[in-house]
């Protein structure tokens, strides 16, 4: 049964090479960065086969709100190619390794301009058939306070005080009752000055 | 019983304004920009809706509106809570004094939070309009007030 199982599978993997296969790339699905500063777009994928010499990533850039795309990285045979008349030239870096699949970018000195998607296709030969996977970038000058930040910290400082409050109330309820403290309260002002009367004639 | 129940129903719906008005994002609206006290949605030419912070507000004045409108929301609310505790526990006859004092200090703070907004920002701009969020938190502050008010001349039941 096992040996018909091995045999089985030998035999499909070796009708498989005549075909090529699905590759899967993964990037984010969203990025949030300040302005100024630096970011790496990471991409890499899963292939059934060994990472062939001729693997080949692009990266294509589409700004917020426009249909098109340009192309601003490609490698293959070995050499990155970085964008050198679009809107990052100087300010890209290839930061990737080829060789463990990653095709990994780096974009240097951020605008608000860059905000868009940005899209990685990888190709490792023979296996050519995926689908480009997309990072959204967004740039922020300073990162705004979202609501939910502001809900939180009104309900985390309300409970807090609360419990402060009971907890005072309750700690005084108990000083009071032990007679370390001598308070003057209209009805129970008497019992407790006759209690500190008689702990000075004591002393 | 009757006044009893008006009395925190008036409590509730201040809070809720009060938190409407720190909260949601319209202090400040004209065409395509909504400001509120944290950020600025503005529509770009794609028909997208774009979430900035806000630039060119004068920082110190803008947090103090922030901090104030904050702290407004805190005190009510903790004035809701002593009120019930104070319902249970406070001898006949006596007056609910802790409850105004909260409520009366987050009166204070919601009109000194709207009255710097309405003094020092957006002095010098000619078009769009102060939003629904600006407006809940005047309206806010007169309920406030009245509560207040309310807090520190009822007394509890003698029987």
């Amino acid at each position: 049964m096992l040996t018909f199982l091995a045999l089985t599978s030998v035999a499909l993997l070796g009708i498989v090479p005549e075909q090529s296969q699905a590759i899967v790339i993964y990037t984010g699905w969203e990025r949030h960065a300040l302005v100024g500063s630096d970011i790496r777009l990471s991409c890499s994928f899963f292939s059934w086969r060994w990472t062939s010499e001729d693997v080949t990533f692009s990266w294509t850039y589409r700004p917020d709100g426009s249909r098109d795309a340009i192309s601003i990285f490609h490698y293959t045979g070995g050499a990155a190619y970085l964008d050198n008349k679009g809107p990052f030239r100087d300010r890209l870096e290839f930061v990737g390794n080829p060789g463990r699949r990653d095709g990994s970018i780096l974009l240097k000195n951020l605008e608000l301009s860059d905000n868009g998607t940005f899209t990685c296709d990888a190709k490792n030969p023979p296996d050519i058939v995926g689908r480009p996977s997309s990072v959204r970038l967004l740039v922020f000058e300073k990162v705004p306070i979202q609501a939910g930040v502001i809900t939180g910290a009104i309900i985390g400082v309300v409970l807090g005080l609360l419990l402060l409050i009971v907890v005072i109330y309750y700690l005084m309820r108990f000083l009071v009752a032990r007679r370390v403290f001598s308070l003057s309260v209209s009805k129970h002002g008497k019992k407790k000055k006759e209690g500190s009367q008689q702990r000075q004639i004591k002393v | 019983m009757l006044m009893l129940a008006g009395i925190v129903v008036l409590h509730i719906t201040t809070i809720i304004l009060l938190l409407v008005a720190a909260i949601d994002n319209a202090w400040w609206v004209k065409d395509s920009v909504s400001a509120d006290l944290w950020g600025k949605w503005e529509l770009t030419n794609s028909n997208m809706w774009h979430y900035t912070n806000l630039k060119d507000y004068p920082e110190d004045y803008l947090q103090a509106v922030q901090a104030t409108s904050v702290l407004a929301c805190v005190f009510t609310i903790l004035a809701l809570f002593v009120f019930v505790a104070q319902l249970f526990t406070l001898p006949k006859g006596m007056r609910f004094t802790f409850t105004g004092i909260l409520q009366i200090i987050a009166c204070l703070c919601i009109m000194t939070g709207a009255s710097i907004y309405t003094a020092k920002l957006h002095v010098n701009e000619s078009s769009g309009g102060y939003g629904h969020c600006y407006i809940l938190a005047w309206i806010s502050f007169v309920l406030t007030f009245i509560l207040a008010l309310t807090y520190f001349i009822l007394r509890k039941k003698k029987e």
